[in-house]
Order: structure tokens, then sequence, then C-alpha cells
């Protein structure tokens, strides 16, 4: 009776565990079972007392025999957890920990197995675990280390990344002493030292950018970071960050030096250098090139060459930006003109390069100009030197012409007469050969003279120049010339202004004109009347006197190379020995004046004499 | 001697002309010695005889040098006149250029009559061969 009273009462006592249990006897029997087993892992109507413990969950039956045998040979079994599926078919877990049912006698008398439902904690830890290791991943990509210290065993922990960085061994234990060394002396390990200091005494977390020198030795930038955090409101520790920033510290650093290196080496050029985009704006311009253009540099950039230049010369460099984008090849070496709007004249060798990216895509242009304007000057002023010389050469070469021809006819005339002289016995017959070598040797002292005044014209460097009234000096030379005029019964018509002046050498300005005008008049028509014009023009840098006649005229396309020359006269006209003309040529030029002629048979000749403004 | 029906000197210097004059007595007889003082001059003459169909001179003695219209100009028109005669034509100059001289061997392919190059002084022997008849 009295055993049954306490059977019942233990009985009763099982079933109000509130952890699911279960005695078993040695059979694995059901002896006592509590409620909340039965409720938790919803078996009331599997398990009643004295059933098998094993019908719970079959799918484990095995491995809890294993622990029902061990606790029965007297052996301890740890807790075990497995997987099952709820009356939901939801996934749950469960944990089991079987142990010896002794008697008062210590004898093994059954099992007693608890179970406890583990669902949400392996699912919490299961989370952990992929938290754990995701962090543990991105660290170790991220180079991102961490580190915790414990203020109440002012014990501090590294992560092996942070190791990593510090470059020591996994195994190397850091305390706060050490950890601040590593940081370079100075301002970074004064600043560490404050913000640890503020951390401990004032809670406040802290992130910092430092210098730190490594285990080996090396530089490094590192990103620190430290947060305090607190048990129930009382601090006890830190836990923080630590990350090598180097690159990233360094690479702007180093984009800074190369831009800077760039910037140096494009401004110091000796060369106008710009990119352009597609649409002709400039994007980088280099101090040569904004010093030519003569804005500041933030004024150019975004312009295009419409707003910098005139149109016409901005259309030019447009279309040449064209065919670099459309060809995607460079025009290399080519002379531009270039015109600002000012007017100033710049040439420039000019080569244009496109910026291709990797989709094989223009992206703008580099453009580097070389200014040659000076170059550009000297060329045209050896040109000009050039064709000074070689018609000065040319000049030379038919001077020796006329000297060797004139001098060989006179001579040959000479040799001639004195062969008749030696073979001649008839005495009047002698006499008249004297005569005509008289007449041989004055022809040849004719010529001399007209050859030696060529020869001054050519040579006189040091030119006397004065200003010249020309109507005054007309007046002079018609009264010279008077006996011709009235014999030619020639009526000149001067149409030139009184204040007309001219720059030139008095001698020869009256030798070009006496010589021109007496032309005029000589080559009249016999049967009309004799008119001549004078007028006078001023052009860009000569004073323009024309002559113009209505008498014979030549042909000038078939006597281009005569109508100049010297001893050539086109008219049989009694005092036209053909120098005058040659001499007058030589005058004109020596005051870097010019004469221009148009002439048409049986209709008049106008002679045009370009004196120099500037001579 | 040679007898010479007509002989034409076309030169405007009266020394040469002389000269030239002189040689011819010397090596030739000749009553038909005409001068002209340019190309022009000599050339409207020879228009006027192959007009009234008169009698062409058998030598020409050519200067190269001279006013209005000069020796290569006379040649141009000279041999575009219809004169089936071959007439021996003399130039007698005192240019020793040698592009004068090539000259006048490009006529002397254009024309059927005989062109000879003589440079001055002229000397006796050159005149009998200059009056050699063809």
């Amino acid at each position: 009776m009295l055993r049954r009273k306490t059977e019942n009462k233990t009985k009763n006592l099982i079933k109000q565990l509130p952890k699911a249990t279960a005695f078993v006897d040695l059979n694995l029997d059901i002896v006592y079972v509590s409620d909340s087993l039965l409720l938790k892992f919803e078996c009331e109507e599997k398990i009643q007392n004295s059933s098998s413990i094993l019908k719970l969950f079959p799918h484990l039956s095995k491995k809890w025999k294993k622990d029902f045998d061990n606790t029965q040979k007297g052996f301890e079994n740890f807790p075990k957890t497995s997987k099952y599926f709820n009356s939901n078919n939801e996934l749950n877990w469960v944990e089991w920990e079987i142990t010896s049912w002794l008697n008062e006698y210590n004898d093994v008398v059954g099992s007693i197995i608890q179970l406890e439902d583990v669902t949400k904690k392996t699912e919490y830890y299961q989370k952990f675990k992929k938290l754990e290791t995701l962090v543990e991943v991105k660290s170790q990509t991220a180079k991102i280390g961490s580190w915790e210290y414990n203020a109440t065993t002012d014990e501090l922990t590294w992560s092996n990344i942070t190791k990593l960085i510090h470059e020591v061994s996994e195994d190397y234990i850091p305390n706060v002493d050490t950890a601040i060394s590593f940081y370079k002396k100075g301002p970074c390990r004064d600043k560490i030292l404050k913000c640890f200091d503020n951390v401990i005494k004032n809670g406040i977390a802290y992130e910092e950018k430092l210098q730190l020198i490594t285990a080996k030795g090396n530089s490094l930038w590192v990103r620190v970071a430290g947060t305090p955090f607190f048990e129930n409101n009382k601090f006890v520790g830190i836990m923080g960050s630590f990350q090598d920033i180097t690159e990233e510290v360094l690479i702007p650093q180093k984009t800074k030096e190369s831009e800077q290196l760039l910037r140096t080496l494009i401004d110091s050029l000796p060369l106008n250098v710009y990119i352009k985009d597609l649409e002709s704006r400039k994007t980088l311009i280099n101090k040569s090139e904004a010093d030519f253009i003569g804005l500041p540099m933030q004024q150019i950039i975004g312009k295009n060459d419409f707003d910098l230049f005139p149109p016409e010369i901005a259309q030019i460099h447009r279309n040449q930006d064209l065919k670099v984008i459309n060809t995607k090849e460079p025009v290399l070496g080519i002379e531009n003109r270039n015109v600002k709007k000012d007017g100033t004249v710049t040439h420039f060798l000019s080569s244009k390069i496109p910026l291709i990216n990797e989709h094989k895509e223009v992206t703008s242009i580099i453009g580097f100009s070389l200014d040659i304007t000076n170059l550009k000057e000297k060329e045209s002023e050896l040109k000009k030197l050039f064709e000074i010389s070689s018609l000065q050469n040319k000049k030379l070469v038919n001077f020796a012409h006329i000297i060797s021809h004139n001098l060989r006819s006179h001579t040959a005339n000479f040799s001639m007469l004195l062969g008749f002289l030696i073979r001649e016995k008839n005495e009047t017959e002698k006499a008249n050969l004297i005569d005509m070598l008289m007449t041989a040797s004055d022809n040849l002292l004719e010529t001399l003279d007209d050859l030696n005044n060529v020869v001054e014209i050519n040579t006189n460097i040091s030119l006397t120049n004065k200003k010249i009234n020309i109507n005054s000096e007309l007046n002079t030379i018609q009264t010279k010339l008077s006996s011709l005029i009235k014999t030619k019964k020639a009526l000149i018509k001067n149409h030139i202004p009184n204040c007309t002046t001219i720059n030139g050498t008095p001698e020869y300005v009256e030798n070009i004109l006496l010589n021109v005008l007496s032309n005029a008049i000589k080559f009249s028509k016999t049967d009309k009347e004799n008119i001549i014009e004078l007028y006078a023009e001023k052009t860009n840098h000569y004073t323009v006197i024309t002559i113009k006649d209505y008498g014979l005229g030549i042909d000038l396309i078939k006597n281009k190379d005569k109508f100049f020359g010297m001893y050539k006269t086109f008219h049989q006209v009694p005092n036209s020995n053909g120098a005058g003309l040659y001499i007058s040529k030589n005058q004109i030029e020596a005051m870097n004046g010019k004469f221009e002629v148009t002439s048409e048979e049986n209709v008049g000749t106008t002679f045009k004499i370009y004196f120099n403004e500037n001579n | 001697m040679r007898i010479i029906n007509a002989i034409n000197i076309i030169d405007d210097d009266t020394i040469t002309v002389f000269g030239i004059r002189k040689l011819i007595t010397t090596v030739a007889e000749c009553n038909d010695i005409k001068t002209y003082n340019n190309g022009k001059l000599a050339l409207n003459k020879l228009r006027d005889i192959i007009a009234n169909n008169e009698t062409l001179p058998d030598i020409i003695f050519l200067d190269l040098n001279m006013p209005i219209m000069d020796g290569w100009e006379f040649l141009e028109e000279f041999i575009a006149l219809p004169i089936e005669k071959i007439i021996k034509i003399n130039i007698v100059t005192s240019s020793i250029n040698k592009e004068d001289r090539d000259k006048s061997e490009l006529y002397k392919c254009r024309t059927h009559h005989c062109l000879s190059y003589n440079t001055k002084p002229l000397n006796v022997e050159e005149m009998k061969i200059m009056t050699t008849p063809l």
C-alpha cells in the first residue's frame, strides 16, 4: 500500500516535470513519462505507459538503443542532436540525453531520457556559423582584420588577418602596449593613444587612418576602428576592425604625382599641346597653347575652334579633326596657318593623333603644334633672296653675253679692216679704210660707255635718295626733248596732280623718264596725231607713272625677251641705238622699282613705271 | 673669176657690209649686190620679186642681230616663201654662242635652201666657200 502510494507520488511528480523526460525499464518500456514530452513531441497517441520508448522516433531507435545499452552498462552519454519532421512535416531538431536510472541500492533499474526541442537553437547556431564564415571570407578578401580588448582581463586579441597585416606569426600574442608600438612614432602614435584613452574613459568610438610599421619593418597605411561594448551598462571592452589601406592611400597620391609630372612635362614642352573631344572642344591644353590663345586655361577648356578663331580658320581645323576621327589615322607634320581673332598670323607644324579606346572607338584627338612662324619667315626671306640672286645671276649672264657679243663684233670689224689695210696698195682706198677704222673705234668707245653705265648702276649700292616732284622733273625733260617734240608734232597731255612726288635717285629718275618719254614720242604713226598721255597713281608700295602713246606699238609676245635687251631696236628711227631702255631697266631695278609694259602693234604702248616708296 | 648673178647682204653694220662687199670682189664677179639694213626690208623686197616673177638672188649674207626684224625672224619667214630655187644663205655673225649655232642647225633641217653658219671676222678662204655655186 505504501509502495503504491509512493509510486503514484513519483508518477505524478515526473508527469509534471517541465523538461520532456521519460523513465524506461531495462526493456526500454516506458515506466514514467512527463506530460511535457507527450505534448512537445506530439506523441500522446503513439506512446502510453509501458509502450517502448523506441516507438517515439523510429528513425532514431538505433542510436537510442546504443545509448540505452551504454547506460545499462553503467557508462555515460553525451547529449546528442538529430533532426525529425513534426506532424506538419516541418524540419525540427531534437536533443536527447540518456542517463542511468538507479535505485536506492545504486543498481541500474532502467534509463532516463531527456528530450529537448532544439530547433530554434540549431537554426540560430547554423545562422551564426554561416555569418561567421561570411565574415571570415569577407575579412580575408577585404583584408579587414578584427581585434578585441577585454577590459576586465586587460587582454588584447587579434584576428588572423590583423596578425597578417602586422606581419606577425599566427601564434603572436599582442597586448595594448605592443599593439600601440607598431604605430609610427610621432603624430600617428599620439593619435592612437589618444583614441584608445578616449574610448576607455568616455566610451567614444573612433576610426582613424594611421601609418604603421610592421614587424618586418614595412610601412603601411591602416584604417583602425574601435567601438566600446558594454554589459549591463558597464564598459567591458573594445571591439574593432583593422584594415590595410596602403594602396587606397598611395594610389591617389601616385596618381596625383603622375598628374603633376604630366602637367609639368606638357607645360615645359616647346610645343602647343591639346586634347579635343569629338566635337573639337578642348578638354586639356598646356601652357604654350593657353599663351598662344591668350586666355586663361579655364576659359579655353570646353571651347571649340569656332569660339577661338575666325570661322574660315576654324573650319579648316574642324575638317582636319573630322578626318582624324573618321579615318582613325593620325595626321602628322602638316603645315597649318593660323589667324587669331586679332589678326596675328602664326604658322604651325601640326600633328593630330586619334586616341582610341579598347572598343576601337576614337574618344578624343591629341594635338601637337610647333610654332614655325620664324622658320617660315626665314624660309620666305631665303626664297626672296634666292629669287634676287637668280635674277642677278641671270642679269649677269645676260650682261656677259652682251659684253662678249658687242665687243666681239667690234673687234671682228677691227680685225677685218686691218686685214684689208695691210694688203691695200691704193692710197685712196687706204685712207677710206682708216676712216672706217676710226668709226669702228668710236663705236667701240660708245659701246664701252654704255656698258660702263650699266655696271655703275648695278654696283652703286649707296644711292642718294631724294624726294622728287614728278611734274617739275617732266617739265625739265620736255624742255630737253623740245626739238624731238616739235619734229614729231607730239602733244603731251599731263594728268598728273602737281603735288605728286616720288623717292629716287635724281639722275636715274631723269634718265628713265627721258628714255620712256622719248620712246613714246619717237615711235609715232606718221599719219596720226601724236598724243602722249601721262598719269600717276598710288598703289601699295609704289607710285606708278603711266606714259601712254598711240604709236606703232610692238608685238610683245614675239619680242618679250628683246624688249629690254641691250641694242635691240624695233623701229627704224634715227637716234635709237637700243641701249636706252636697257639702262633704264637697270636703273629702276636698282631703286627697287619695276617696269610694266602693254603694247599692241599699230595701237600703241602703255608704259608703267613703278617707283618704290620705301626705296 | 666666177660670176654670180645677184647677191643680198642683210646687215645693219656698215663696216661689216663694206667688208663683205670687198671680200666678194676679191673672189667673184657680181654686178647686182643689194644691201638691206634689217630683215624686214629684205623680206619686203623678196616678196616683190616673187610677185613680179623677177630674178631671186643666188646668195644671201645674213646678220643675226638687227633691229626691227632680226636674222632668225627673217629666216622663219623666208623658208615659208614659195621659192623653188635653192638659195645659199650664209649667216654672218659675231656671235660664237653655241646656242645660236645649234639654232642654225635646226633651220638647216627645216629648209631645202643651203644654210651655213659663219663667225666674223671673215677671210678670203671663207668667202670663196661662201660664194661657191651649188
